[in-house]
């Protein structure tokens, strides 16, 4: 056994029961094994991730053109060409009315939460409520607009497809507001309630504009979510070939066209599947990578 | 003396300028708060009275039969409707099942890598490999898997079928694989991709919370880092892990569109996870564009009550352990 | 600022504009000159919706945009939901004239007396199959009902053999698809096998049946399609024009005199003529007499209102099927779907002339 000089090189001191050597073959194997089988779940994850999205773009650049992105949908499947453009159009139009709607109710809702509710019975209902309305499988929100709006209304509109979007983006935004609203801090409150400003206008002007980054971020994922979402729209909103920009009347989007053809046996159509999944992945994954960035670059840091 | 922004004493009172601003601020606010349980009581609401004539006549059967059976037909078939959920419900569950057994292991062993055994520079490209993958709409899953997976997995799910056709219980899980592919297997296959992302999140904020002292003492004692896993991180994080586990179930059972396309579509109840069947939400998405009549459409919403019934419950129950895993590490202070 | 900047500024402006301009031009419908019959389309303007059954769906797309060259200032849109949706809507007043390959029954929604039948085309619901190797098979209206009724679960069974004298059939296990969602396609297919299927067929017929374990339901007939052809050894009925736009293989199928008639566009309109029309105008093809006939053929109709109040969408609903029920039958064989015979179709315009409006 070595002395412990102070200056002798820690390999020296470390007495011989505590090397790795003199671990039991059993223990040193079961080690190396899990480790391997941990970086092997991580390979087992990416995988599906590069094959999905290998396949989404070799298939579906092929279609992909200023023709297919513009075109009108073919109403027979199996004829050749024509494109998608009803489809973005609808998808754009049902996702931003449905973010109008839940935004800013998800912000309200987040500031009640945090800046008046706080641990109260209500506020603890709701945020668990919310945490349990994320779960909730789209079809619900369909069927529930559905009946409540579809049912009253008489037709199946772009606007119902909104309704149900904002119905599964509102509890996202308002947890995530609320976390973005958390972090700031309580010094910047204080201060502006100091100066005199009621507190209304400390949210307003102080806190909102310092969460802002953090909200925004929270936003664009849930929009990201809500535009591919296939079963609200599928149930709600009908099905059309023309472009319709308005809210009335039927329309389509593109989580839809992605689930009709690729049932169907043509190639024309499986290939127009393949090209509207090109086309949502890459709004999608564009909104959730702009969403990851501002909360990278510009959120408050955790003290 | 300091100056204040505002001379007016009344203003920093009850009885101030501003006072209708603030209480009209919060009222708003709160009802946008309230909207979330507003929302929630107004869908099992209209849900419930919608589905109320499928139950009534269907009665228990509704969630006990397996036959279903939509129409009248004017020929000499079933005399009248059935809608027996049952097989729904059977391949709700069976899916949820092995979605569940591929992806947990896989979910743990990821929340482990990225708070254990991943050096610093590698844990924000895992991180964002998740999330990329949390990202990707289910209807492109489902495209996928219809169009290549389904098909490429036939052969291995035929190897199966040779090497434990034989084989007693085993023999009649693993039986004839349908033709296309779209089977239990190959829905539960994609919705596991599908969940790993919701679990590893929860479990890897669940890992966080342990103590780093615990882990020292471990470390203290000799342990390999297998060992210290096992001691330290996994009994703390029993509780959070058992939630998130469920978390991901929930997701699973209310997966739609990624079943409906790779699932095939069968009314049966079949222990051959190689075969077909359908799940709750997939069949409202298959029939609704007809449902045959309004009993049929009410039949539909009533699979829609019983999946959100479930569903609820097992979020409520999985946040009600996550909430208290979390107090019980970080203190009250969530 | 100097003149080049405005200059330049100014040819952008002006080189935006001429395109915007060109875009615009571009973008509208090219107009096909109208023949003399035509021109009396041309004067129809409005826009009416229609849906239901999506059997003869290919044949109206096709017809809507063929109609939509001479009568190019009007507007038709035919969804294809499924018979009783369309019905559904029909009678809600939704749509302003629906297609359904059933009758209507009480429980549809509509009111009897409300609507008349315009029979418009027909078409062979094939029998497709998918295995490699056989090229050709035949199948009795038995031996059909014992496949998809689960009694005979392989190709090489003696049943099957003993339709197919001469050819080899693998040992392999058949794989029968079915629709998931509810459909005329299947309430007519499942017709004829309660008629000539034998004892093999116990479920009864409609829109949905109880199909036996082992089996797969596809989305509408294209998912059906979809599904016999990834599948080897797979067999499923798909309707006609389908079928045959998806490159699938169809057996020939035994019909009531006892000939085994390949699924085609004259074996349909034989059935129709050989079929008995009521005084509704409603027939039934299924198993019909005649040598040529195919026996697998379905009917399917327009419902149209006695009476519309609305004046212009009357003129527009009449004229577009009439179009349908003249110029209209010259496309239907291009896409695959049988016109109606002579007389059936003079029954169809007569009736088109009580509509009021």
């Amino acid at each position: 056994m070595t002395t412990f000089a102070p200056s002798a090189p820690a390999r020296e001191s470390v007495p011989d029961s505590l090397r790795r050597a003199s671990l039991s073959r059993r223990r040193r194997l079961t080690d190396v094994v899990a480790r391997s089988l941990i970086w092997l779940s991580l390979a087992v994850a990416v995988v599906p991730l590069g094959l999905v999205t290998y396949y989404v773009i070799a298939k579906g650049v092929h279609v992909m053109s200023w023709e297919f992105l513009t075109e009108r949908i073919p109403r027979q499947a199996q004829t050749a060409g024509g494109g998608i453009g009803p489809a973005i159009i609808g998808t754009v139009v049902v996702t931003s009315v449905a973010a109008l709607i839940a935004i800013p109710l998800g912000v309200l809702g987040a500031i009640y939460l945090n800046e008046y509710g706080r641990q109260s019975p209500l506020a603890r209902t709701i945020r668990t409520m919310a945490d349990v309305m994320t779960g909730v499988p789209s079809i619900m929100m369909g069927l529930f607009i559905f009946i409540a709006f579809v049912l009253l209304v008489g037709e199946k509109s772009g606007f119902a497809g909104s309704l149900a979007l904002a119905c599964l983006m509102l509890p996202v935004v308002i947890r995530t507001s609320e976390e973005m609203l958390r972090l700031v801090p309580d010094e910047l409150r204080q201060a502006s309630l100091a100066l005199g400003a009621r507190k209304w206008k400390t949210i307003v002007s102080v806190v909102l504009p310092a969460a802002i980054s953090g909200i925004t971020s929270g936003a664009l994922l849930a929009i990201a979510r809500a535009a591919g979402e296939t079963a609200p729209i599928l149930l709600v909103v009908g099905l059309v070939y023309r472009a319709n920009w308005s809210l009335f009347g039927e329309n389509t989007a593109l989580p839809v066209q992605i689930y009709r053809n690729a049932q169907e046996p043509f190639e024309t159509a499986v290939d127009r599947a393949w090209g509207a999944a090109l086309t949502l992945v890459a709004i999608v994954l564009f909104t959730t990578l702009i969403g990851r960035f501002l909360a990278n670059r510009f959120a408050i840091k955790e003290r | 003396m300091t100056q204040t922004v505002n001379n007016n004493r009344n203003s920093l009172g009850r009885r101030g300028r501003g006072v209708v601003g603030d209480r009209t601020f919060l009222i708003v606010s709160l009802i946008a708060g309230v909207l979330v349980l507003a929302i929630l009581a107004l869908i099992l609401l209209t849900t419930l009275r919608e589905a109320w004539p499928a139950f009534r006549y269907s009665g228990t059967d509704f969630v006990t039969s397996p036959t279903w059976v939509p129409n009248d037909p004017d020929g000499d078939g079933p005399a009248k409707a059935q809608f027996g959920a049952l097989a729904f419900i059977y391949g709700t569950v069976i899916v949820s099942i092995i979605a569940l057994l591929f992806a947990v292991p896989i979910s743990i062993g990821i929340a482990l890598f990225l708070t254990e055994l991943a050096p610093l520079r590698l844990r924000t490209p895992v991180v964002t490999v998740i999330d990329l993958l949390a990202a990707i709409p289910s209807v492109v899953f489902g495209l996928w898997g219809i169009i290549v997976v389904g098909p490429r997995l036939v052969p291995i799910y035929d190897w199966f079928h040779d090497v434990l056709g034989d084989v007693p219980v085993l023999g009649s899980v693993f039986g004839k694989p349908i033709a296309s592919g779209r089977s239990f297997m190959t829905a539960g296959l994609i919705v596991a991709i599908m969940i790993v992302p919701i679990i590893t999140s929860i479990t890897r904020e669940i890992f966080n919370t342990v103590p780093t002292e615990d882990k020292q003492a471990a470390f203290a004692l000799g342990a390999t880092r297998w060992e210290m896993i096992k001691g330290a991180v996994f009994p703390h994080s029993f509780g959070g892990m058992v939630g998130a586990v469920m978390l991901g179930m929930g997701r699973a059972m209310g997966e739609t569109i990624a079943v409906a396309l790779t699932m095939g579509a069968a009314v049966q109840i079949v222990p051959n996870v190689f075969a077909s069947g359908n799940t709750l939400p997939a069949v409202i998405a298959q029939n609704w564009g007809d449902p045959g009549s309004e009993l049929g459409r009410s039949a539909l919403i009533a699979c829609g009550v019983v999946l959100f019934g479930i569903t609820i419950l097992v979020n409520y129950g999985a946040r009600i352990i996550v909430r208290r895993a979390e107090v019980r590490m970080k203190g009250a202070a969530v | 600022m100097n003149r080049n900047v405005l200059t330049r500024r100014s040819i952008l402006v002006g080189v935006a504009l001429a395109t915007l301009a060109a875009a615009g031009c571009a973008s509208k419908e090219p107009t096909t000159t109208p023949s003399g019959a035509a021109n009396e389309f041309a004067s129809l303007s409005g826009a009416v919706k229609a849906s239901g059954a999506s059997f003869p769906n290919a044949y109206y797309q096709k017809a809507i945009d063929e109609f939509l060259k001479v009568a190019d200032n009007a507007d038709v849109t035919y969804n294809s939901v499924g018979s009783g949706t369309g019905k559904k809507e029909f009678g809600q007043g939704l749509t302003d004239f629906a297609g359904s390959d059933s009758t209507v029954k009480d429980t549809d929604g509509v009111a009897s007396g409300s609507f008349y039948y315009i029979p418009t085309v027909a078409a062979p619901i094939t029998v497709s199959y998918n295995l490699s190797g056989v090229d050709s098979l035949k199948l009795s209206g038995t031996t059909v009902g014992s496949i998809f009724g689960r009694k005979i679960t392989k190709w090489n069974d003696p049943a099957i053999v003993a339709d197919n004298p001469g050819v080899t059939l693998p040992d392999k296990a058949i794989t029968v698809v079915h629709r998931s969602d509810g459909s005329g396609t299947t309430n007519n297919f499942t017709k004829f096998l309660v008629a000539a299927g034998g004892p093999g067929w116990t479920l009864g017929s409609g829109d949905s049946v109880a199909w036996a374990a082992d089996t797969q339901g596809g989305d509408k007939n294209t998912g059906v399609a979809q599904l016999v052809k990834q599948g080897d050894g797979a067999v499923g009925y798909v309707d006609f024009a389908d079928a045959t736009a998806s490159g699938l293989k169809f057996a020939s199928i035994k019909n009531k005199d006892g000939q085994f008639v390949a699924p085609s566009l004259d074996g349909a309109t034989a059935a129709l003529a050989g079929a008995e029309v009521k005084d509704d105008l409603t027939y039934n093809p299924i198993n019909a007499a005649g040598a040529a006939t195919y026996p697998i053929t379905a009917p399917t109709y327009l419902l149209l209102k006695t009476t519309y109040t609305d004046a212009a969408k009357a003129k527009l609903v009449k004229g577009f099927v009439r179009w349908l029920l003249t110029d209209g039958q010259s496309f239907a064989a291009s896409v695959n779907f049988a016109k109606l015979p002579a007389d059936l179709q003079q029954k169809a315009l007569s009736q088109l002339n009580k509509v009021q409006g």
